[in-house]
């Protein structure tokens, strides 16, 4: 099992590494690269809390090894904003209450993200949907879905500005 | 719970692929989607020696229409599939199937033919191949063969699929324009492994069923095509009445899987209610299509 | 007529400085939460976040037998395995560690890592230790161990009378029976015998857990010369690390434990023992510090977090009248394998045991039975949810029986708004209340009439459509009485009465404002709330204030955030600590200002002269005070410095009677839910659609209203799933069988409603500002009230839903045998 070398662009930065098949995204992406926003909560494919976008796509990053990111294009939550300058689907979480732990939210961040890239007014169901794979124990989801919505007016009134 | 380790090649055409598994001597496991394979090896209930990565070999993730069959190449991910205007016009049945499939994220990542290889026994899309008589296209070393659905899936997680053998692609017979179709689930939660699905396809003339196609997921070891309830149903007319007795003398000689979660007699009573709200269905789409 | 000893209670004085107001700044707004910048950016810095140098990695076997004894390990081939740094059994590891904790008494032995036989399938009979996870879990499978297997006692009515072999404890206790007692709190036999109606009913509690999305873990080192520090998601905050160093057989002083962001507890998470022992004897065996994560099976398997797993036979005594006389049960509780937390979880209803009904008499005959299972520990609630489904369903049961109506046998014994403070049999006491204003508000909140003619046109279609009602308790702010009370009396065990919470403060040179929390957060918004709590003690901003922790060297007595304490008790260290430093504000500021100290006061971040405008704000003060001690009298309360440490304890608890006719004062920060829930079943799967639902809630006085009612949504979440998905199944072998998330299912988006929340309060007038505590939150009504609405569905059908979960073959099982024909 020797390691394997990869390159790939992680957040928007080519990186490069050296790997070894079995080592998961997850757990690459938290200690190999340094982005521990990335959470891992149940490694068999359901929790969602690991979820990233490959590609352009949520995916779940337990269930994906990180050699197959070769050549591929990864983005985490660290992707989005910080803590003095949040991305608006950040900012509509902390207005919305939408999040207690924090423990699921970086999945939930990153599956907003896509839904809003490819729906810019998303019904309360296709938000509920798009989250359906992402669990919560603290929330009922109930501000997490306020917050997605919220989220879209936000963007949407971005785009209107800058058209 | 990480995986054991494995070796791992990527393979750059089918026929690499299959030269890879071939000499892995029954070690190996094709990675496509990676989401039914992953979690077993997470759990280290897959061991496998080999990875054989195809996610990158090109031209097979199509999904076309070819003459009157809809073709889907073996890296078509769910999500592409559901999301295709061409299968909502072609296999409307697998279209609806879709929406109790998953979740984006899996879907995203998860191939159709990866799915099937996995055979899940609750899993809907073997059952929307047997009720569509869908065929699939296999590649081996000896070369290419065409195994029907109904031969495909042979038991628990299993397949007619050699352990050299890829499945390259799915073909499904374009939905005849007065078929109806109708397709029911229970499970826990949307999205999860079915408890039961049917899925159900028919065609009616001058009010009688002159065909059908009938398959449920989660009442065995395997997805099955429930023949005895097809040919019960063969000239009657398509009404409620038929449809409540016949599912209910179908489900009463099935033999039901019994488990610490689920009591058999419960998949039974699904498997009557289903059939009858899927035949129920598909008997007003057929008989609107009419018009 | 009531029980004597009653009389005997004292109820103390309220001790509360700040009262409730209309006229707060900070209290009562849905201020945006200062914890989430970081959560939201991910540098939620979690424990699986830490990463030490040299750190080396643990993995765990788990044993696949649910009772057997460990007759040979074998770990030649584990350790051989290039990567690995160490293997470590049981017998090893008891070498640097004792067993772990136990609140009962007698004690049940557990040790961190099983050492003559494993008694539940997951429990750890030696670990990995090696460069990483990976590594320390292909070693883990080359450990090889010899059992010989034991009878397996899955079911509790067949564990109690079990003998030989199959008694799990053997040298500690004679019988599976870990604790049989019965109690009467007041004149059980005579109001039973009195009563004109009886209704009994055989009630089942299904076994789940809190299961946080994230994990428990730690990471420990261990030298010589520093001793142990250990980093784990521990909730429990620095209450008992001298009984860890104990277990780590270390002197007090060589143990620091240190909290970290927690991703969800649910109870999961309070103490922690077993991992902490178990990863620092590691580290410790090892020479390399060591970080052990469970995975999500071990957690399932092995967390010491199970919840109530109860059969309940009870019985309500009435008038036909309707009034409530008296409440008599018999419950049977499977504990599992070990009891750490005694039987806790079965004194703690007996705070609201009665709901909010003036019963006279209660008795209750309790039966822990071990099994083969992991362990119970705290889960949401704490036993208490079971009590308010118990009560919530015999009142209905009790409604159907009278043919009264079940909110008008509700209100008619409902307690009154002037009967406050109220003593319920068992001794606690409601503090405040208005329960009939929450049940109205919950009824306008959801237009009960509209929802109930619809109900009617349903049923005239043939749907099942039902609407659930319950009039729920939720106790808050614990005194640990509830942990020994239920002990024998001759042997208590450690009986400690001191709950209490600290926080540090101070006011650095630049005028802003440093507190110290010495629990963890767990999610519940804890810096949001001490954030507004100390903007309106000093009139600063959020911005003027910075939280921290403390370790347990570096902190002070606390319990942490649970048992829905943490708000109340930290509020009232935080008015503590805030008044001390105001007072030296004050004199600090009336020098500077030549004034009287009597003559100034703190008010919108400065110290003010009354009827003027000279005031020095308190970074003016801050700076003086911090660096110029000359510029002040020599005299003592004129020190250098602004800070101190403050310490609450409990504001209103007393002592259990010494034979326990009355259980004292142990939980009464009382607050009070009315649950609505409309649900459509349908008949022929089983399956229940949640239509709509209320929730109106009277914590007291509310500190983030937003905030709080994410904890009523929350835990209405977690309610619906125990209501409707969520059931640990074991089979007869004891083999945990659905222990992963795809088989066990918790609510996802699509489970969960939209649900209509609202607020009332009756400020508590013993409490800080009035709060009372509301983290536990829906989970104390939603299972019954789903289970009520469920009933109302199929109440054509004559179905009662006396259990929990009811999922789709359950409840199609019931509707089966209702409907077959006879």
């Amino acid at each position: 099992m020797k390691p394997i070398e990869i390159a790939f662009t992680l957040n928007g930065k080519p990186r490069s590494a050296e790997v070894r098949p079995r080592v998961l995204l997850s757990d690459f992406l938290r200690h190999q690269m340094g982005l521990p926003g990335t959470h891992v909560g149940c490694e068999h494919g359901v929790c969602g809390s690991c979820t990233i976008l490959l590609d352009g796509r949520s995916a779940r990053s337990c269930l994906t090894f990180a050699v197959q990111i070769d050549g591929s294009e990864v983005e985490t939550v660290e992707s989005l904003g910080t803590a003095s300058a949040l991305h608006p689907i950040q900012k509509a979480f902390q207005e919305e209450h939408g999040l207690q732990c924090g423990f699921c939210t970086p999945g939930m961040l990153m599956v907003a993200r896509e839904l809003l890239e490819h729906h810019d007014t998303p019904s309360e169901e296709e938000v509920r949907e798009a989250i359906a794979g992402n669990l919560c124990r603290c929330t009922g989801y109930q501000n997490i879905v306020a917050a997605i919505l919220s989220a879209a007016a936000k963007l949407r009134a971005e785009k209107e500005t800058t058209v | 719970m990480k995986p054991a380790p494995f070796d791992y090649t990527r393979a750059a055409s089918v026929e690499a692929a299959i030269a890879l598994l071939a000499s892995a001597g029954g070690e190996a496991r094709v990675l496509a989607g990676g989401q039914s394979l992953v979690p077993m090896m997470n759990l280290r209930i897959a061991q496998p020696r080999h990875l054989v990565d195809v996610n990158r070999i090109p031209g097979h993730d199509y999904v076309r229409r070819e003459g009157d069959e809809l073709v889907i190449g073996f890296l078509a991910r769910h999500e592409h599939i559901r999301s295709s205007p061409l299968v909502l016009e072609a296999c409307p049945l697998m279209a609806a199937a879709y929406d109790f499939v998953a979740h984006g994220p899996v879907r995203n990542r998860g191939t159709l033919c990866g799915n099937l290889c996995h055979a899940d026994p609750a899993s809907e899309m073997p059952a929307v191949m047997l009720a569509t008589h869908a065929e699939m296209e296999v590649q081996g070393p000896a070369g290419s063969r065409r195994v029907p659905a109904g031969e495909f899936f042979v038991g628990l997680f299993e397949t007619a699929l050699r352990s050299d053998e890829l499945l390259v692609s799915v073909r499904i017979p374009v939905a005849p324009k007065r078929q109806g179709w109708g397709f029911h689930e229970v499970s826990t939660r949307k999205g999860d492994f079915a408890f039961v699905c049917v899925a159900a396809l028919l065609q009616v003339e001058s009010d009688r069923v002159v065909a059908a196609s009938i398959s449920a997921a989660g009442i065995g070891a395997r997805a099955v095509r429930l023949l005895g309830l097809e040919q019960s149903l063969a000239g009657q007319p398509p009404n409620e009445a038929t449809f409540r007795q016949a599912a209910e003398d179908a489900s009463a000689t099935v033999p039901f899987h019994d488990d610490a979660l689920v009591p058999g007699e419960y998949r039974r009573e699904l498997l009557s209610v289903l059939a009858r709200r899927a035949l129920l269905d598909a008997a007003a789409r057929a008989l609107s299509s009419d018009l | 007529m009531r029980s004597p000893h009653l009389a005997d209670i004292v109820i103390p004085p309220s001790r509360q400085r700040e009262a409730a107001r209309s006229s707060a700044k900070w209290i009562g707004k849905s201020i945006p939460r200062v914890e989430d910048p970081k959560l939201l950016t991910g540098k939620g810095r979690y424990i699986d976040d830490l990463s030490l140098p040299n750190m080396a990695h643990a993995a765990v076997l788990r044993s696949p037998h649910a009772h057997a004894r460990i007759i040979r390990i074998n770990k030649s081939r584990a350790e051989a395995l290039p990567g690995v740094v160490c293997v470590v059994t049981g017998r090893e590891l008891s070498e640097v560690a004792a067993s772990a904790v136990s609140f009962a008494s007698p004690p049940i032995t557990q040790h961190p890592m099983a050492i003559e036989k494993a008694r539940h399938v997951g429990e750890v009979i030696a670990a990995v230790v090696a460069e990483d996870r990976y590594i320390a879990e292909d070693a883990v499978e080359l450990i090889e161990v010899e059992y010989e297997l034991l009878p397996v006692n899955s079911d509790p009515e067949i564990a109690m009378n079990a003998t030989g072999d199959g008694v799990i404890h053997p040298t500690e206790r004679e019988s599976n029976v870990a604790y049989d007692e019965t109690f009467d709190w007041g004149p059980v036999e005579e109001d039973f015998a009195r009563a004109e109606l009886v209704v009994r009913r055989k009630m089942r509690w299904g076994r789940a857990a809190g299961t946080p999305i994230e994990t428990c873990g730690a990471v420990a080192e261990y030298d010589d010369a520093n001793g142990y520090t250990v980093t784990s998601n521990s909730a429990f905050g620095n209450f008992i690390p001298w009984v860890l160093a104990g277990c780590l057989k270390v002197h007090p002083t060589k143990l620091k434990l240190i909290g970290v962001n927690n991703g969800g507890s649910f109870g999961t998470k309070v103490l922690l023992h077993k991992i902490i022992i178990l990863t620092a004897g590691l580290a410790r065996l090892s020479g390399r510090p060591v970080k052990y994560i469970e995975d999500r099976l071990e957690h399932f398997l092995n967390s010491d977090g199970h919840g109530p797993d109860r059969y309940y036979d009870a019985e309500l005594a009435l008038r036909r009248d309707g009034t409530m006389l008296a409440l008599r049960f018999k419950v049977v509780d499977d504990y599992g394998a070990y009891l750490h937390f005694s039987v806790g979880t079965n004194g703690n209803p007996l705070a609201q045991v009665v709901g909010p009904y003036k019963i006279n008499s209660v008795g209750m005959r309790l039966i822990a039975v071990l099994t083969n299972k992991c362990q119970q520990g705290p889960y949401r609630c704490f036993g208490a949810e079971c009590a308010n489904f118990v009560i919530e369903r015999l009142v209905d049961a009790a409604a159907r029986e009278l043919g009264m109506d079940r909110e008008a046998l509700r209100l008619h014994n409902m307690v009154q708004p002037h009967e406050f403070p109220y003593m319920i049999p068992t001794g606690n006491i409601d503090d405040s209340g208005n329960y009939q204003a929450v049940l109205d508000k919950a009824k306008t909140l959801i237009d009960l009439p509209a929802w109930k003619s619809r109900q009617a046109e349903a049923r005239t279609q043939g749907r099942r459509l039902g609407i659930g009602l319950v009039t729920c308790q939720e106790r808050s702010v614990y005194s640990p009485t509830e942990w020994w009370f239920l002990n024998p009396v001759k042997t208590p065990g450690f009986a400690l009465t001191s709950a209490p919470e600290g926080v540090q403060l101070r006011i650095d040179g630049s005028g802003h404002i440093y507190c110290q929390l010495q629990t963890p957060f767990i999610g519940t918004s804890s810096e949001t709330m001490v954030t507004q709590v100390l903007c309106e003690q000093f009139g600063v901003a959020p911005g003027d204030i910075a939280i921290g922790y403390s370790d347990s060297h570096t902190g002070f007595n606390g319990i942490g955030a649970n048992g829905s304490r943490f708000t109340v008790m930290v509020a009232g260290a935080c008015v503590s600590a805030s008044h001390r430093l105001k007072e030296r504000l004050k004199r600090f500021g009336a020098h500077l200002l030549e004034a009287n100290t009597a003559d100034v006061e703190v008010v919108d971040g400065a110290v003010r002269v009354h009827g003027t405008d000279r005031h020095k704000t308190i970074a003016e003060i801050a700076i003086m005070a911090n660096f110029f001690r000359k510029a002040f009298p020599d005299t003592p309360e004129f020190d250098t410095g602004l800070e101190t440490t403050a310490v609450y304890d409990h504001p209103l608890a007393t002592e259990p009677h010494p034979e326990r006719k009355h259980l004292g004062i142990f939980y009464p920060i009382m607050g009070h839910q009315c649950h609505i829930a409309v649900v459509e079943v349908d008949e022929e799967t089983g399956q229940v659609k949640i239509l709509d639902y209320a929730a109106v809630h009277d914590v007291g006085t509310v500190v983030n209203p937003m905030t709080l009612d994410g904890q009523v949504v929350g835990g209405t979440a977690n309610g619906i799933g125990t209501a409707l998905l969520e059931e640990f199944i074991y089979d007869a072998e004891g083999q945990f069988v659905n222990a992963n998330l795809g088989q066990f299912c918790m609510p996802s988006a699509h489970d969960v409603p939209h649900i209509r929340t609202a607020h009332l309060s009756t400020p508590s007038p013993f409490t800080e500002y009035g709060i009372k505590g509301g983290g536990e939150g829906g989970r104390m009504s939603a299972p019954a009230a789903i289970a009520s609405a469920i009933e109302d569905a199929l109440a054509p059908l004559g179905i009662e839903i006396l259990q929990v979960p009811v999922p789709p073959p359950r409840l199609r099982a019931l509707i089966r045998s209702a409907t077959r024909p006879q």
